[in-house]
């Protein structure tokens, strides 16, 4: 190896820490309070929740906006629960967990549910700004 | 190394909790996924989610997000250097400015999902 190529930054593992370590961030600025309201406040009746009613749902999933958070709520974790779950894996001995195959199993598949997120909020309801 | 290594300390056993928070975590957002591909199938067939089973799925879920909410912020103060006029700014103000950044951005979220419902 070169010296020339060792100076090198390493841009494909900058990119996955980046995601690894704003996955995290988001998960633990926002998921909490999406739990609380929508998964314990709205079901048991304590509050009035947007996603209760199919028009107050339906009508800010409309909002460019709401659409782009929930893309980075829901896409960006997935990068950092990808990579914690396959070095957890490590730490229980599956050496397998290292290999190629592993990595692409485990981003892909963050990948694959930021594909499908982005696919889901094109499709569900059209970009208004009402 | 026995594959019961984390169950020898509380510390370990912690640990293994902290990174499997990724897995309730990632059902839950899967189900919000569901709730919004939902929306798209139009008003009749509607139906948000609110059994029992989901409302208990959801407690441990925030217990969980707690717990990771807690741990990386708090990790914050290690992990971003900054210098402010020069001057390093103490991980504490880090740490507190990001559970300042993690209340105040459960209270808009919070206030938008309420303040849009009828």
């Amino acid at each position: 190896m070169t010296t020339e190529t060792r100076k090198r930054p390493a841009y494909a593992h900058l990119f996955w820490w980046f995601m690894f370590a704003n996955g995290g961030g988001v998960a633990a600025l926002f998921i909490p309070v999406h739990v609380l309201v929508q998964g314990i406040l709205g079901p048991l009746g304590i509050a009035p929740v947007v996603d209760r009613h199919y028009d107050t749902w339906y009508s800010i999933l409309g909002n460019p906006i709401v659409k782009l958070y929930l893309l980075v709520l829901i896409s960006l974790p997935f990068f950092h629960f990808a990579h914690r779950l396959r070095y957890l894996l490590v730490d229980f001995g599956v050496h397998a967990a290292k290999s190629v195959p592993a990595q692409v199993i485990f981003y892909g598949g963050a990948v694959v549910v930021t594909l499908v997120t982005i696919w889901v909020l094109l499709t569900t309801a059209p970009i208004s700004f009402g | 190394m026995p594959s019961t290594w984390w169950t020898r300390n509380r510390r370990y056993f912690m640990y293994v909790v902290r990174e499997l928070t990724a897995l309730p975590l990632a059902v839950w957002l899967l189900w919000l996924l569901i709730e919004i591909k939902r929306a798209g199938d139009g008003p009749a067939g509607y139906r948000p989610h609110g059994s029992t089973a989901f409302v208990v799925f959801s407690v441990v879920a925030l217990l969980f997000a707690l717990y990771h909410s807690v741990t990386f912020l708090s990790l914050a103060g290690v992990i971003i250097h900054l210098k402010v006029l020069d001057k390093p700014v103490p991980p504490r103000a880090i740490v507190l400015t990001m559970f300042g950044l993690w209340l105040l951005a459960s209270v808009v979220i919070g206030a938008v999902l309420i303040g849009f419902a009828r």
